[in-house]
């Protein structure tokens, strides 16, 4: 009974996983590093520019998630807290092409460009962040609040010299989620319109393996891919430490 | 008096941040006649939404439920037990079990989902509703697994125990002692991976294509057709789900919950 779901994973996900890593070393059949060499030829950019992206959507999301979960920390404020948790309940595809739509008639343009992205990418991640810098900076004890606001401190300087420091570990911690998560996201620059130019590396796999047929060069992207989430693999190798810790006493 | 103006603005902010895209998706639903460089429509109508009662519409829909309802029994009659042993049962390699059921949503889906195609092309499996069910059902186990082991660790030992020095077996205590108690969780579960198979885009794309056409799929290949108008309707029903949950649970659910949302 508990071996179905393993099974499941296994044939589904594990072993696609692996076929992908080994296609990407071979060619025709033969081993061979060609496939990278044409993914260092043709999609180096495209690379860049998915890590800028992610970047800019990362530091877009916290630009407002922290200011914003700062002065909420202060006050509770129903209403714009509501408001933050609603991105989380949209999916993805919709979020693409939401935002597609809000910004094609009044800046026509930037919807499939790179700020376009990220702007989308930020608007759903900002969600998630909101969620956990709220709880994180919810966890800083009231006492060393009241000491900054007895030495005259506002909310802005509250939030950057108490509530940032204190919150770091997890601030670091949903960073690197959000980030990775930016670096593999498919349906949104999907749904945002694929404009010429630099592509996410995403989108890039998808045209290579569906358009062009190339499974072995798609799978080289793809692993390209893996590398840049074993940032967030390890995060959650970390933040999962204590809980094994905890189911083992 | 400045308190309440700060108030005001950062709500205003904020909702014309949240719910702009959300309305402009209305706006454009109900669009007729929209054409550049007008920053509004030049006609409203219905014609749009009338569409959702064609085929064309209702059965992407209909298929996307009952594949979600197949996807949530699975998912729950291959999870509640795993969870169960993974919360109780101390065995080598139960830490490597939980990581492998998170390696899904660390790892970028879209290769290992394109490399899933080709299996299932050989396996007769591509392009299948089967191929599809078993696709989402990977996504689906992430979090049923992971909450199943949550809502089970949280209940206290001790009623179990009890049950087990009064004579009763395993299977029984677990039937008739824990199953019962875990049962909201159990519940919670099932709406998240029910909404999660639901919105599924990316292996349905891939296994399901050309045949499999839920409502993310429908969506997009109306965007894609410059049909922006029904990507519009199609995306406002497929938040339905989403928007009666957030306000019928935004108090019930815990943050633990939600925070798998945000990764739908």
């Amino acid at each position: 009974m508990c071996i179905a779901p393993l099974a499941v994973l296994g044939v589904v996900f594990l072993w696609p996983l692996a076929a992908s890593i080994l296609a990407s070393f071979t060619r025709g059949g033969a081993y061979t590093l060609a496939n990278y060499e044409t993914v260092w030829r043709l999609y180096a950019r495209d690379v860049g520019y998915t890590l800028g992206v992610a970047a800019a959507g990362a530091a877009l999301t916290f630009a407002i998630a922290i200011p914003v979960c700062g002065w909420l920390r202060a006050r509770a404020f129903g209403p714009v807290e509501f408001l933050l948790k609603v991105p989380l309940f949209v999916p993805f595809v919709v979020v693409g092409h939401a935002l597609r739509v809000f910004l094609a008639p009044w800046a026509p343009g930037l919807a499939g460009s790179w700020a376009g992205i990220a702007v989308a990418l930020a608007w759903k991640h900002v969600g998630l962040a909101a969620l956990l810098l709220l709880g994180a900076f919810r966890a800083v004890d009231e006492s060393h609040l009241e000491a900054a606001r007895n030495f005259g401190a506002g909310t802005a300087r509250i939030t950057r010299d108490v509530l940032v420091p204190m919150a770091a570990p997890s601030l670091a911690v949903s960073a690197v989620l959000i980030f990775s998560s930016m670096l593999a996201s498919f349906s949104i620059p999907l749904m945002m319109g694929r404009g010429g130019g630099a592509q996410m590396l995403m989108i890039d796999v998808y045209y290579r393996f569906g358009q062009h047929g190339d499974f072995e060069t798609a799978a080289a992207l793809g692993v390209v891919g893996y590398l840049m989430a074993m940032g967030a693999a390890l995060v959650y190798l970390r933040q999962l430490a204590p809980m094994m810790r905890r189911a083992r006493e | 008096m400045t308190r309440l103006i700060t108030r005001a603005a950062v709500l205003a902010a904020a909702a014309f941040v949240v719910l702009g895209p959300l309305v402009s998706l209305g706006v454009w639903s109900l669009a007729e006649r929209w054409t550049a460089p007008s920053p509004w429509p030049q006609r409203f109508g219905l014609k749009y939404w009338s569409r959702m009662l064609t085929v064309d519409f209702l059965e992407p829909l209909r298929l996307g439920v009952v594949i979600a309802l197949v996807v949530t029994a699975l998912a729950l009659v291959l999870a509640i037990p795993l969870g169960y042993v993974l919360a109780r049962v101390a065995f080598p390699g139960r830490t490597l079990v939980l990581l492998a059921f998170l390696m899904p949503q660390a790892f970028p889906q879209l290769p290992v989902f394109a490399s899933a195609t080709r299996e299932f092309y050989r396996w007769g499996l591509a392009g299948t509703v089967s191929g599809v069910v078993l696709v989402h059902l990977v996504g689906a186990l992430v979090f049923a697994v992971w909450t199943m082991t949550a809502v089970f660790r949280a209940l206290a030992p001790q009623l179990e125990e009890a049950a087990w020095n009064l004579g009763a077996s395993t299977t029984r205590t677990f039937l008739t002692v824990a199953l019962p108690l875990a049962a909201p969780g159990v519940a919670a579960s099932a709406v998240l991976v029910f909404l999660y198979s639901l919105d599924e885009f990316t292996g349905t794309l891939l296994v399901g294509a050309p045949f499999v056409t839920t409502l993310p799929v429908y969506m997009y290949t109306a965007s894609q057709g410059y049909e922006l108008q029904i990507a519009s309707v199609t995306a406002l029903v497929l938040m339905v789900p989403g928007a009666v949950l957030l306000l019928a649970l935004e108090r019930v659910l815990k943050s633990e919950y939600l925070v798998f949302f945000g990764q739908l």
